[in-house]
């Protein structure tokens, strides 16, 4: 990381984060057919109705976009549905989009890295 | 009614061949789960499964008739073929007229299906294989069974995912009971080891990467396997009169649907299905000692499996040994509630309970006793072998000591 942040402006990596949120708000927007306007940052995945198959097909479309790999079981992903989101258990990954965003980014930019190094 | 009892069992599995290596594996815990090495692995997440590997189809087929077969329709009836002789059955034309051949399997030929769209979309080839349809129809294995026994009565194959298997067993032994044929071969087979099965199975987010650790609060999920179970079923009258070896009378069976949830498990559901296998074999809960789990390693469904358990059992739920087979045998899909009816059958001839194997650690989630990684001798009048599909579909199968 360290190596990445010296080696990009600081604009281009601000204008790559406003991509990220408007690329990952429209992915779960889609997959849960719901207006994009509706998700903001703050918008808890929980409260939009979402069931397990469906956070892994958000997974599954965030991965597509930015050809990353996001490490999730399928029991988190049921944590992370409404259906089961009372249940407890360990801390979840991510809990808002933005952190869904925060996590893409993180795993954007540690894809671009070693490029960045050379 | 008649009665219905297992006069043949045969098994082609992740430990073994045999019916004798097969039962000694599941009582050794010893795990069939290891590196993948039948298919190439390199774009693969998920290096283990629980292969077959001591089987050569040179030994079993000519390679005229092999050229017709897919892996999951050789591993059908060389199981088939196992139960018949095991059940010393004699294949009159009297018998093969009435005969039913039922066989699950959740899916079909996948390995030539990924072989020839390999060879399609990969390798731009111009045609496929003209065998290619009649080796991976999802009918293959039973037409196959049918073909090479000569059995000609009520013949099918049941897809219900991982229940597959067991409502195979469960049509048969229905049938058998009615009297619409004496004797039936029935079980179940699968071959989804394939680079596209995989695939779609780390996509759903449930595979282990290490091993399956049924019931076990360290479980990391499940992992694939392949194989075949098949049996001989027939009237208890008839096997009597012939003297054939008798393993265990099958006396209910169960189904329901969940109609919730295309994969995750349902308790209600799955222990509505579990009372009425109890009501179909006329016992009740107490007289249950022994429930050969679906319990495939996976966070939720051996959770959920357990709150089934103390809905269908109430308070006998904490008298009763449960355990899996995954962790020796991986989840054979198809195959899976066939194999598992295998080693229940064999735990009721044998008075003996398999154990979950890979055990580590108790989970509050699941809190019955699990015969964690050693056998346990025991005696067992009744038991019952589950089966929780994706899909919704649950199937349960009751049998008796002979």
């Amino acid at each position: 990381m360290a190596v990445l942040e010296s080696g990009v402006d600081q604009t281009e990596a601000a204008g790559n984060a406003v991509a990220v949120i408007d690329d990952v708000r429209s992915i779960i927007a889609k997959s849960l057919n719901i207006p994009v306007e509706r998700l903001t940052p703050e918008t808890r995945l929980d409260e939009l109705g979402a069931e397990s198959l469906d956070v892994i097909e958000i997974v599954f479309g965030l991965e597509e976009k930015f050809d990353i790999t996001i490490p999730l079981k399928a029991d988190e992903a049921t944590r992370l549905a409404a259906a089961d989101n009372k249940s407890g258990g360990p801390e979840m990954p991510f809990s808002t989009v933005g952190d869904v965003a925060d996590i893409v980014q993180k795993l954007v930019d540690a894809k671009v890295s070693p490029k960045v190094a050379q | 009614m008649n009665r219905v009892v297992i006069t043949g069992i045969g098994v082609v599995s992740p430990i073994g061949s045999t019916r004798e290596k097969f039962w000694s594996g599941l009582i050794e815990a010893r795990s069939g789960i290891g590196p993948i090495t039948i298919i190439p692995t390199e774009r693969l997440n998920t290096k283990i499964a629980a292969q077959v590997l001591d089987f050569d189809p040179a030994q079993h087929f000519d390679p005229k008739k092999l050229g017709m077969l897919d892996r999951f329709a050789q591993f059908a009836v060389v199981a088939a073929r196992a139960a018949v002789q095991d059940a010393q059955l004699d294949i009159t034309e009297e018998i093969a007229l009435q005969a039913a051949t039922i066989v699950g399997n959740g899916a079909g030929g996948m390995n030539t299906l990924d072989d020839s769209y390999f060879k399609l979309y990969g390798q731009n080839a111009t045609r496929a294989h003209p065998l290619s349809i009649p080796r991976l129809m999802a009918n293959a294995a039973c037409s196959q069974v049918s073909m090479d026994l000569g059995l000609k009565g009520p013949t099918f194959t049941i897809a219900s995912a991982c229940a597959s298997g067991t409502h195979a067993i469960g049509q048969a032994f229905q049938m058998v009971r009615l009297g619409q044929t004496p004797v039936a071969l029935a079980g179940g087979t699968e071959a989804c080891i394939t680079v596209g099965t995989i695939k779609g199975w780390e996509a759903l987010r449930v595979l282990s990467t290490d091993t399956c650790r049924p019931f076990s609060r360290t479980r990391t999920g499940l992992v694939l396997g392949e194989g075949a179970a098949m049996f001989v079923l027939e009237t208890r009258e008839r096997a009597v009169a012939r003297g054939a070896p008798i393993y265990a009378e099958l006396s209910g069976f169960g189904m329901s649907a969940d109609a919730g949830d295309i994969t995750a498990i349902d308790p209600d559901g799955a222990a509505r299905a579990m009372r009425a296998a109890l009501i179909d074999a006329r016992v009740n809960p107490e007289d249950i000692d022994y429930v050969n789990a679906h319990g495939t390693g996976t966070a939720l469904n051996d959770k959920g499996e357990t709150i089934a358990l103390h809905k269908a059992f109430g308070a006998s739920a904490e008298h009763l040994a449960v355990s899996s087979r995954k962790g020796v045998l991986g989840h054979s899909l198809g195959a899976a509630g066939a194999l598992e009816f295998a080693a229940t059958a064999l735990a009721l001839h044998h008075q003996t309970i398999p154990p979950t194997a890979n055990y580590e650690e108790a989970d509050p989630d699941c809190d019955l006793d699990y015969v964690p990684n050693t056998a346990r001798n025991s005696p067992i009048q009744n038991a019952m072998s589950s089966s929780f599909a994706f899909g919704g579909l649950n199937a349960v199968l009751v049998l008796d000591r002979a």
